[in-house]
């Protein structure tokens, strides 16, 4: 399946590591990348990728702020949170902003593939560290 | 010869993206990897890279702790400390510590191959912000101290920094133990020398302080959005 994926994220190094695995998979192209949540809005308007993977933390706007914008823009986005912050009340609030799909980061090399996958077909995949298993609904 | 190095990062995404970038320069390999500071010193030993580069915030075994550790092993290893942050404080904690090389993390794409390339070339590398700051301290070397510096508290012992470290973490004395190979009563002691050498009196305090001096790392979350400005008229 072809899934044409936005990279969100201030570290540049980051992005590269997620990139790396991304596209270890067959047919998922990361068709862009971006710093903040401001550039994901523009990049996302001008690319239409079926997926942007976000960060909560970054300058200028932060993700959960980019996520309710994005929703609004493009309604059939999918959006799934990398996030550093390993926390319920987090999680709820990303999801309360419209994204389908929330990822701790140090967690990301084990669940992102699957998260992707999961989210491109619009379902939930919710994962945090220690306490739950990576979950589909 | 092929340069190698040991790359230290708790997360995997990080350490993909380091690899990436550090492998696409010629003559270079990442010839291991390491999720916390004492995997790194582990693999540091057995490995014998020319080059570690360890991040700050890692669990077990902070970054600043792990380069102590490993030039005590052996002062011809060359570190380089990847941060989030750099401030004043933890600068001089890493050049303390005995880095030779100082990246922000957040910089790391533009400035890691040329801290690698500096230290290869017995050089140091550091971000303009470390030059000032040492330059400062070098011109103020010899003055008398005259400002209002705040008292220090003890120094802790490695050995001490790694159980606080742990035991903030949220570790028990006995997880502690098993992770240090030490009996639950040892651990213990080192716990009561601590909280008395500091005068704490609860855990909470010894959370705050590994905080404050950078055994562990937080992220805080975002501010929350700002309301829209003024009332809209119905």
């Amino acid at each position: 399946m072809t899934i044409r994926i936005l990279l969100v994220d201030d570290h540049p190094v980051v992005r590269q590591g997620l990139k790396t695995l991304l596209e270890g998979r067959s047919g998922w192209e990361v068709v862009g990348e971006a710093s903040d949540g401001a550039e994901a809005i523009e990049k996302a308007k001008d690319l239409q990728p079926d997926v942007t993977v976000l960060d909560v933390t970054m300058p200028r706007m932060n993700g959960l702020e980019a996520c309710r914008l994005l929703r609004r823009q493009a309604p059939q986005l999918e959006i799934l949170f990398v996030t550093q912050h390993d926390s319920p009340q987090m999680m709820r609030e990303a999801l309360e902003a419209g994204a389908r799909g929330y990822v701790v980061k140090s967690n990301a090399a084990r669940d992102l593939l699957a998260a992707v996958e999961a989210v491109s077909q619009h379902r939930v995949f919710t994962a945090l560290n220690g306490r739950d298993a990576a979950g589909v609904r | 010869m092929k340069l190698r190095i040991l790359l230290a990062d708790d997360h995997e995404i990080v350490r993909r993206g380091l690899r990436a970038l550090l492998e696409k320069h010629e003559g270079w390999e990442v010839c291991g990897e390491a999720s916390d500071g004492r995997e790194a010193i582990e693999k540091a030993l057995q490995l014998h890279p020319d080059v570690v580069i360890v991040d700050i915030g890692m669990p077990n075994l902070n970054g600043l702790d792990t380069t102590r550790q490993l030039l005590q092993h052996d002062p011809h290893f060359k570190v380089i400390v990847l941060t989030i942050t750099d401030s004043d404080q933890v600068i001089r904690e890493a050049l303390d510590a005995g880095a030779r090389g100082f990246v922000l993390k957040s910089d790391a794409a533009r400035d890691l191959v040329s801290a690698v390339e500096a230290l290869q070339n017995k050089r140091m590398f550091f971000t303009p912000r470390v030059n000032d700051l040492v330059l400062a301290g070098f011109l103020e070397k010899g003055q008398t101290v005259s400002r209002n510096e705040a008292p220090k508290l003890p120094t802790l012992t490695a050995r001490e920094r790694e159980i606080t470290q742990l035991l903030a973490e949220g570790n028990s004395s006995k997880e502690v133990a098993s992770l240090l190979n030490l009996s639950t009563k040892t651990v213990e002691t080192h716990r009561s020398n601590i909280m008395r050498k500091l005068s704490f009196h609860s855990i909470r305090d010894l959370v705050v302080y590994a905080i404050k001096n950078n055994l562990i790392q937080i992220e805080l979350p975002p501010p929350p959005p700002k309301s829209p400005a003024g009332p809209t008229a119905a």
